[in-house]
């Protein structure tokens, strides 16, 4: 009987983690699903796992959907515009944080890390009095342009955390060269927190792909809506037959992106979350 | 500034970048003529200049993007500005905060409606975190698989695609959750059971927290009278302002994947002797656990406290996904931030906004102060 104590304790284990995994990722699977589901078979009231003869249909429709298309084209646009800004500025002043030896450096770094206090929301409004004097409402500026000037506490303080593990010898030895801080940054350090840095990029493209509240402030147009904006005009409250199919569809290749992203990004999140999350 | 809206970003962008990089040189140039004037050595002035180029863009956009927004915005709170009226704003003093704190009831069921996912909420988040980090911590084969898994929420979290979906699933009549429920209880009776005290405790609960919204208890007398369940009862989810904030619940826990990996950072991080020891002396796994592992957690517990805490307080996106424009739930299920939005941006009443974010930044600080201050009760630091 004890010897076939730790095969049942194992074989229970996975039991559990299989049912937990169906459970979490039950949502995406119901949402594939429903996208190859007929309008009938979605508001059916018997339970359609998968559909007999899936259909195609909404995918269809949706690619001749101009609207659509135009919020897809909307998000890669802004998304990677910002994208590149944040990202090269957040690495610059991790640099300020972890290599240089400056004055004034703790007092910054100290009141970089309270800001992490602040709700963004308590700024939301009088950034958009600001953007509105600016003339930027309906425009993407309002989107883009704040992260380029290194916006995110915590992703700073993320890839600080992984500059300052690398060892002082080699920028001294860079120095003695007679390479410039700037080229010391480039060539020498930010090839070294490839990682790391590929980890910030997961998340800023994982935050400003699903943002919402931003874009629904500020961009006023159809023509400028970008995909969680449009996604959830799909739904609308007062029709009594909602197009679920349609919806759906439009869910499954909004998320595409985020999966195919964290499927390459996932090894460097899961280690580097952990690791500097917590120093604070 | 062009008319295409494409490339009025993108010049945008390339000015900012212009105006960055100058701002970098001009911080730069003038810390070191600071240390210039006081006489340091070329090697500070030189560290000196570096630092601060190299920090300009986040000082900049700390001075443009916080410091005079939030000079500006507890300015505005005093005044009854609005974005619509042209006439210039007049100082009310206290008023909005008064009006706010005393006359508002919408405001008052913002607060309570985030204290009921904050207390009951983030704790069953925190649970099922832990949980599911204590299974992965078993070091079984295909951990990877399911950690991957179990993470995947996060990602997908607070896309409205998704949120979406959960609309389509919590539905009462025709969603898949409500129809598993009821396949299950007919098949098995003893879970109709427990399905039905789980309606009856948390419909209970949930009236108590509208009870306190409103003053009036009149809807958990109906409740009661009401009496135990129903056989055929099922979870009304989206449909009724008892379900509405369970829902939000529902999503919370699901996406609990970020706590998860803190807590098995801090499960890897528990020396392997300890509980070997433990073992040797004839310790069971339950015992091992709540004399060895759940101390040594609580400064990982702590963190997730008190940025769970911080976020749920910040809820705003599954509540504008699934109830906005739905006014007979609105009252059941508004945040403080939708509040704020609503306010702000359906109403432009910016004096009346500023205000709201105050009262939120406010609330936020004391109570991460609060979990600051009550860490030395129960965290243990000092063992490695």
């Amino acid at each position: 009987m004890k010897k076939y104590l730790p095969m049942l304790k194992s074989i229970l284990l996975y039991l559990l983690l299989t049912s937990a995994t169906v459970l979490m990722s039950f949502p995406l699977f119901w949402m594939i699903s429903s996208s190859l589901k007929t309008l009938e078979e979605t508001n059916s009231p018997g339970i359609v796992w998968i559909p007999d003869q899936p259909t195609l249909e909404a995918y269809l429709n949706i690619f001749k959907n101009e609207a659509f298309l135009r919020s897809y084209f909307n998000s890669v646009f802004y998304v990677t515009l910002a994208l590149a800004g944040t990202l090269i500025s957040i690495a610059a002043v991790s640099y300020a944080f972890s290599r240089i030896d400056w004055p004034g450096r703790n007092v910054v770094f100290f009141l970089m890390l309270s800001t992490m206090m602040i709700p963004p929301q308590a700024l939301i409004v009088p950034q958009y009095v600001f953007f509105n004097k600016l003339n930027w409402i309906g425009t993407f500026n309002p989107l883009i342009i704040p992260g380029y000037f290194a916006g995110g506490a915590a992703m700073i303080f993320l890839l600080r955390q992984a500059m300052s593990q690398i060892p002082k010898e080699l920028d001294e030895s860079a120095f003695v060269d007679g390479a410039s801080h700037i080229q010391i940054w480039w060539e020498v350090i930010l090839p070294l927190v490839k990682a790391p840095l590929a980890t910030v990029a997961t998340f800023l493209f994982v935050g400003l792909w699903n943002s919402l509240l931003t874009p629904l402030m500020y961009l006023q147009t159809i023509d400028l809506y970008t995909l969680p904006v449009y996604v959830s005009t799909l739904y609308n409250i007062n029709q009594t037959v909602q197009q679920w199919p349609t919806i759906m569809t439009a869910a499954v290749l909004t998320t595409v992106p985020l999966i195919i992203v964290f499927f390459f990004a996932q090894r460097f999140i899961l280690e580097s979350v952990v690791v500097s999350g917590l120093k604070g | 500034m062009p008319e295409n809206p494409y490339l009025n970003v993108l010049l945008t962008a390339a000015f900012t970048v212009v105006f960055i990089i100058a701002s970098s040189y001009a911080l730069g140039f003038a810390a070191r003529f600071i240390a210039r004037l006081r006489g340091k050595s070329s090697k500070y002035q030189e560290n000196t200049f570096a630092g601060y180029f190299f920090a300009a863009p986040w000082i900049a956009g700390f001075l443009i993007f916080v410091v005079v927004p939030l000079a500006f915005s507890l300015y505005w709170s005093f005044t009854d500005y609005r974005v619509t009226v042209k006439e210039p704003a007049s100082w009310v003093g206290f008023e909005n905060y008064r009006t706010l704190l005393f006359e508002d009831d919408s405001f008052r069921s913002s607060i309570i409606n985030t204290l009921y996912l904050t207390v009951i909420g983030l704790p069953l988040q925190m649970a099922f975190a832990l949980f599911l980090a204590v299974m992965l911590n078993q070091k079984m084969r295909g951990e990877r698989v399911f950690r991957m898994a179990f993470y995947l929420p996060v990602i997908l979290g607070f896309n409205t695609a998704v949120l979406l979906c959960w609309r389509l699933m919590l539905n009462t009549g025709t969603g898949i959750i409500n129809q598993i429920i009821r396949a299950v209880t007919v098949a098995f009776p003893p879970f109709g059971y427990l399905n039905r005290g789980l309606i009856f405790i948390q419909e209970i609960t949930t009236a108590f927290f509208l009870g306190l919204n409103t003053g009036k208890y009149s809807l958990m007398m109906k409740v009661l009278e009401a009496g135990f369940p129903a056989e055929n009862r099922v979870p009304l989810w989206v449909q009724s302002p008892l379900w509405s904030k369970m829902s939000v619940i529902l999503l919370m826990v699901w996406g609990c994947g970020a706590m998860m990996l803190i807590f098995l950072a801090g499960l890897n991080n528990i020396p392997r002797e300890l509980h070997e020891a433990a073992e040797v002396d004839g310790a069971s796994g339950w015992q091992r656990f709540w004399k060895i592992s759940f101390p040594l957690l609580t400064p990982y517990i702590f963190y997730n406290l008190v940025v769970g805490m911080i976020s749920s307080l910040q809820i705003f996106e599954p509540i504008f996904v699934l109830y906005r424009d739905n006014q007979p739930l609105v009252s059941s299920t508004i945040s403080m931030v939708y509040y704020l939005w609503q306010k702000s941006f359906s109403h432009f009443e910016i004096g009346y906004g500023s205000a709201i974010s105050w009262v939120i930044l406010v609330i936020i600080l004391i109570v991460t102060v609060i979990q600051f201050k009550l860490q030395d009760r129960w965290v243990t630091y000092d063992v490695y």
